[in-house]
């Protein structure tokens, strides 16, 4: 019982955010930078290779479109929008993303051994420890179900090959010699639950 | 590179064993490694850092605590990641940082101090120190040389000597702090690419030395799975370091440390042993084989600045005393850590420790305010201190 208090401290201390964006103003700034062209009207993207961004952990989003900004993750269809963005702008975007309602999951037939090779991968390398048991994330750890499974192979390939580093170094090592077949295994597996 | 997983259990051996580990996929991330099986299901998680600007009113200034006749108040904001600082000889104090790739000038002008971003777009700029007036940054592999930098602050052109510096590209455990020695050779430790592995000793757990423009590699010190804080002791010249235990292995277990070097190339005990503690994981050589580390500092606590006081204004038992910022846990249920320690020499050699800075560690609601990680002496004798998780620096004086 004194471990679970702990424990529920722990996760307490981890999951209070620091900061808080302004979902309304947020809408406006993503209507002005035409966001939705790409990631969806209501952040469900319809676009191969572009991620859904609702109901996504708004510390990630956060993040990213920093990372962006400071040319840290050079991904060239971000670069404009996110020029010049201020701290408290990408905070406001982070805050509208994060409210809209996730999902839902990939409506093509799910291949049901793809999936459970999936959730094996998933299993062993404790995806679920950061990523939450259903995978929506918590803090700067992002949702990664209810996202597009093109987009999962494209992202989890990039960090394999060290295309794309996060915050910390933790996807790269977690990635590592994994495989193609691998890669698809788990992106079918978290894009169909 | 010749990394291999060592396995926490008998069982997961099979799983991890050299050239079974392909044939698997991919090893666990870099924290699992090594995870104890009470550990298995654990829902601890590195903490998320803050890359935006904490404005002064959201700061925890009000909440720091000093000792009786010590002061402290906020120094400079708007440095999100401020990490480690160095001071240049006409007075400005470049501040460096991890994820956001930044490094910052701080300088005083017209009465007024301003905050800039000096460089960015650097991947984990974590390391600085200044030399003839040329400012030295390491960022995982690579290694910057900007020269008369503080004359060339809006339009720096650095020197790139990183292939003479040959360093690790991994970037698990590549942030380091460097520093000159008494030497005059730049100091550099290179962490594990993982959290416990049997790695090659001779490119990772160690601190190596080297001249200034990177020829002569030397090692310093072995057996070291990450140090990211140093300094040399003011009288003797010896290097003391602080490092880091191994994650997954328990709350208590093992603890951070403070190591003094009194040889060059000795080892520490990465990855047998930490802390006097023999790690299960690992099989064949004993904890009664290497120094023991000078000062025990406490389990996941995090040390990253490491730094001897040098100036006069504070009190006579703070002269030559190390100060040691503690980051703060995340791979403990119960936080520890979260604050600046000041390591004393007693009489008779004995070493004790006790808290300097304290209030950002919120033990009541098992919350933190902010994450102390660099520590600096001023001309003046006061001591700076930055909070990496608000961009923020503060500044401790004495007054009797």
């Amino acid at each position: 019982m004194r471990a679970l208090t702990y424990l529920a401290a722990a996760l307490l201390a981890a999951a209070t955010p620091a900061w808080a964006g302004d979902a309304t103003r947020g809408a406006a700034l993503a209507e002005a930078r035409n966001c939705a062209a790409c990631h969806g009207a209501n952040g469900i993207s319809a676009v191969p290779l572009m991620p859904s961004l609702a109901g996504q952990q708004a510390e990630f989003l956060l993040v990213q479109i920093i990372m962006f900004r400071e040319g840290l993750r050079p991904v060239p269809a971000m670069m404009e929008p996110a020029r010049g963005l201020t701290d408290a702008e990408i905070e406001d975007l982070a805050a509208f993303y994060a409210a809209l309602p996730s999902g839902p999951a990939a409506t093509d037939p799910r291949n049901e051994a793809l999936a459970a090779r999936g959730a094996e991968l998933s299993a062993a390398r404790n995806c679920a420890t950061c990523h939450r048991p259903d995978y929506s994330g918590q803090a700067q750890v992002p949702r990664i179900n209810h996202q597009r499974e093109d987009f999962l192979v494209h992202t989890l390939a990039e960090y394999r090959d060290n295309l794309r580093v996060g915050m910390d170094t933790q996807m790269n090592g977690v990635m590592h010699g994994m495989t193609n077949a691998d890669i698809r295994a788990i992106a079918h597996y978290l894009a169909h639950r | 590179m010749t990394t291999k997983i060592i396995p926490a259990l008998a069982g997961a051996a099979l799983l991890l064993a050299p050239g079974l580990a392909l044939a698997q996929g991919a090893p666990p991330p870099a924290w699992a490694q090594g995870r104890s099986p009470e550990m298995a299901n654990s829902t601890l998680a590195p903490h998320a850092g803050r890359l935006t600007v904490t404005p002064p009113d959201q700061l925890p200034t009000a909440q720091l605590r000093v000792p009786e006749g010590f002061q402290v108040e906020l120094w400079a904001h708007g440095l999100p990641g401020a990490r480690v600082m160095v001071r240049g000889p006409n007075g400005t104090i470049f501040v460096g940082t991890r994820g956001i790739g930044r490094v910052y000038a701080v300088r005083e002008e017209g009465g007024e101090r301003r905050v800039s971003t000096f460089m960015q777009g650097l991947q984990q700029p974590s390391g600085l120190a200044i030399r003839e007036g040329a400012l030295y940054i390491s960022a995982i592999n690579r290694m910057l040389r900007v020269d008369n930098v503080e004359q060339n602050l809006s339009n720096p052109q650095p020197v790139d000597l990183t292939a003479a510096f040959n360093l690790p590209e991994a970037p698990h455990h590549g942030w380091t702090h460097i520093a000159f020695g008494p030497d005059g050779r730049l100091y550099l430790p290179r962490g594990v690419p993982c959290n416990i592995c049997d790695t090659d000793g001779e490119r990772y757990a160690l601190i190596a030395s080297f001249n200034p423009d990177g020829t002569d590699r030397r090692i310093e010190a072995r057996g070291v799975r990450n140090s990211v804080g140093f300094d040399f002791h003011s009288r003797t010249g010896q290097l003391w370091f602080s490092n880091h235990g191994r994650d997954w292995a328990g709350n208590d277990n093992p603890s951070d440390t403070l190591h003094v070097n009194l040889r060059r190339g000795e080892h520490h005990g990465f990855p047998w042993c930490a802390s006097g503690w023999q790690d299960p994981a690992v099989s064949g050589r004993l904890c009664s084989e290497f120094p023991p580390p000078a000062l025990i500092l406490g389990p996941h606590v995090a040390p990253i600045g490491t730094h001897f006081y040098t100036g006069t204004a504070f009190p006579e038992r703070y002269r030559n005393a190390l100060f040691i910022a503690n980051r703060g846990s995340w791979n403990r249920e119960r936080l520890a850590g979260y604050e600046v320690v000041v390591v004393r020499e007693e009489e008779g050699g004995r070493l004790v420790q006790e808290p300097f800075l304290t209030g950002f560690r919120d033990d009541k609601n098992q919350r933190f305010r902010g994450r102390p990680a660099g520590v600096m002496t001023m001309p003046d004798g006061s001591l700076l201190v930055s909070d990496e998780q608000n961009g923020a620096i503060f500044r401790i004086t004495y007054r009797r």
